[in-house]
């Protein structure tokens, strides 16, 4: 419980010193309403997909193929919309098209790492590249574009409140998976599956189950993100989102998902996304050459996660120290 | 130990069948120059491979090797252009900076106590843009490629009779791999390390140092790598090893190298190297559209998984049961 205190209250006191300096640096066009959304919107793709794929990370498991899983929905909506010649029918059909293929590439994902016990490294490895292959093949390798009906763009597009759907969209995905990680049961077995599964197997929980369903809301949200990413664009080709897998894993680990399962929170993996947001709106504010980006995020964000790191590294100590007294006082 | 011996034999009759898969598919496939070129393609992700499997065992990453290799190869194309330095100066220099980027590495990791995905992840951005800012501008500040076309570089692209020198280092670089990791207390501590690390640090292994040393490996090896890469397209680029950090670590894990560490060893990503080599040579030799030939590529991936995890279940269930046979007896 301590440790959950301490480690959520490191990263808002970052986001704040972040956004000051940039304020500083910055005053007319950093603050403002209309940058401020704009930074969200553009966060908003990596923002749906981590908060189902931190499922997948709280397990212990890792899911490579989420970005071109976003481009293959990406493609199933547009070319469903353009095959029912830009109609309502089509947008809705297309929706439902891209989510169920998204549920089932999580499906596949879930059965075969469960059933066969595999890496998911290399499962999802492999079907990074199946899923490239079937975009480029119902792509022929061109760019579709889809500017049609209104309903298909305001996914994208339309304002509400001076915000864009996508962040209102994100910020639903975010609480229904902050509601069945923190306030079901659910959620506690899935970070008792990650924190040891074979402890929670012999206490009588079904990892298998559990695994299935993590990989299953991944897809989803990874669909829902191809969705709204098409829309955003109004176009798509084989390689939409390709990449997106590094960004979302990003996002999860400057947030403090542990890699290895069992640890880290929705709020946290939200921070970190939010944070890349930033730190991009930040180096295109101050004009710095995109060849230079990689410096001076590689930079922010080692700064960033040594700085939470620093309170684990104190953990660790006063847990040793504890052990070696003790041992000294079994000695004597 | 018998078993481990199986293990390996099946991994190799896994590349044996899948070879023989590939010959069956295409008749310019089973022949010694193309087999020669099989293990060259292999080379440069398989040496890298050696040194991403060390880092693997002490359940570590390492997510920046391409742009390791660029940051090296850059160096190396500035001393080329800008100095009159030897060659061996150069390719000196070289894997200097490559042990450098992975002593870099291992402080972040190792002494700061970063996650070693994002540590890796960040400098994989930082070596990358540091490529950039060195990077060979022409007259217009444009970023261009440089070529590096002096004679006593270039050998080493080539080959020597039939045989690339690459393939050669390659194979040099696994013995000595494994060795070290078999016959060293440096070997001996990467298993202890990834294997249970606080066991490891309460018996007195010095963690942080050895988790350094696995990180410089993988820099020396990152920047052999970007020699030989540089040596065969005699020039060098800002983009050269953009996107290539997945495969040694492929090459590693189709090995059965385990990602949370502590099991694997070198001569398993040996064999997993030339395995993803073979099949991408046999996929395109199909002579199919691209987009076919990725999926199959992901397809044969997966069963391969699959088989193997599917030996493996069952390996364990006959030893359990002969277990269960002799217990009865006795």
């Amino acid at each position: 419980m301590k440790k959950i205190n301490a480690s959520g209250f490191g990263k808002p006191i970052i986001l704040v010193v972040f956004m000051l300096v940039l304020t500083i640096l910055r005053p007319s066009s950093f603050l403002t309403v209309g940058n401020l959304s704009n930074v969200l919107w553009s966060i908003s793709v990596y923002g749906i997909m981590v908060c189902g794929t931190i499922f997948v990370f709280l397990i212990g498991g890792i899911d490579l193929s989420i970005g071109s899983l976003c481009g293959l929905c990406a493609v199933t909506i547009v070319k469903i919309i353009r095959y029912f010649e830009y109609s309502n029918t089509g947008v809705l059909v297309g929706i439902l098209a891209a989510l169920s293929v998204g549920i089932l590439a999580g499906m596949v994902h879930g059965v075969i790492i469960t059933k066969f016990r595999v890496p998911a490294f290399l499962i999802t490895f492999a079907t990074q590249i199946i899923f490239l292959g079937l975009s480029m093949i119902l792509t022929n390798n061109k760019i579709l574009s889809c500017l049609q009906p209104e309903l298909f763009t305001a996914i994208g597009m339309k304002k509400i409140f001076s915000f864009p759907i996508p962040i209102y969209i994100m910020l639903l995905i975010a609480l229904t998976s902050w509601f069945i990680l923190r306030k079901t049961v659910l959620g506690r077995y899935v970070y008792a599956v990650g924190g040891n599964a074979y402890a929670s197997r012999l206490s009588g929980i079904s990892d298998t189950k559990i695994t299935v369903l993590a990989y299953v809301f991944s897809g989803f949200t990874t669909a829902l993100g191809g969705i709204v990413l098409a829309s955003m664009t109004q176009q798509c080709m084989a390689t939409t989102g390709s990449g997106y897998e590094t960004e979302v894993i990003t996002a999860a680990v400057i947030g403090g998902v542990s890699l290895l399962g069992g640890e880290g929170t929705v709020s946290g993996a939200l921070f970190g996304a939010i944070l890349i947001g930033l730190l991009n709106n930040g180096l295109n504010l101050l004009s710095v050459p995109s060849t230079e980006h990689g410096l001076v995020k590689g930079i922010v964000i080692i700064i960033a996660v040594g700085f939470d790191a620093l309170q684990h590294q104190e953990k660790f100590r006063s847990w040793l120290n504890q052990f070696k007294m003790k041992r000294a006082r079994e000695a004597a | 130990m018998k078993q481990t011996t199986i293990r390996r034999l099946i991994s190799l009759g896994m590349l044996c069948a899948l070879m023989v898969l590939f010959s069956c598919t295409s008749r310019y496939y089973l022949n010694a120059d193309n087999l020669l070129e099989i293990v060259r393609d292999a080379s440069v992700a398989g040496i890298i491979g050696v040194g991403v499997t060390y880092v693997i065992l002490t359940s570590g990453i390492d997510l920046s090797t391409g742009s390791c290799m660029a940051l090296v190869g850059m160096t190396m194309a500035n001393i080329y252009r800008y100095t009159l330095l030897p060659i061996w100066m150069m390719l000196l220099i070289g894997m200097l900076v490559g042990l450098a980027a992975g002593l870099f590495n291992g402080l972040v990791v190792a002494k700061l106590h970063l996650p070693e995905f994002i540590a890796t992840l960040a400098t994989m951005g930082i070596f990358r843009a540091l490529t950039y800012a060195i990077a060979i501008r022409d007259a217009g500040g444009i970023i261009t490629s440089q070529a590096m076309t002096y004679s006593s570089f270039v050998k080493w692209g080539g080959a020597v009779g039939r045989i690339h020198y690459v393939s050669i280092a390659f194979v040099v670089i696994v013995i000595l791999g494994q060795i070290v990791l078999k016959k060293t207390r440096f070997g001996t501590n990467l298993y202890a390390v990834g294997a249970n690390r606080k066991a490891a640090e309460l018996s007195g292994i010095n963690i942080a140092r050895t988790r350094i040393m696995a990180y410089m490996t993988v820099g020396l090896c990152a920047a052999v790598g970007a020699i030989f890469t540089t040596a065969r397209l005699q020039s060098t680029t800002a983009l050269l090893g953009n996107g290539f950090e997945f495969d040694p670590i492929a090459a590693a894990v189709v090995g059965g190298v385990s990602l949370s560490g502590g099991y694997g060893d070198v001569v398993g990503t040996f064999i997993g190297a030339l395995f993803m080599s073979a099949l991408d040579n046999g996929v395109l030799k199909l002579q199919m559209n691209t987009a076919y030939q990725y999926v199959i590529k992901g397809v044969i991936i997966i069963l391969v998984v699959m088989f193997d995890a599917w030996y493996n279940a069952w390996m364990e269930k006959l030893a359990q049961e002969r277990g269960r046979k002799e217990a009865v007896k006795a």
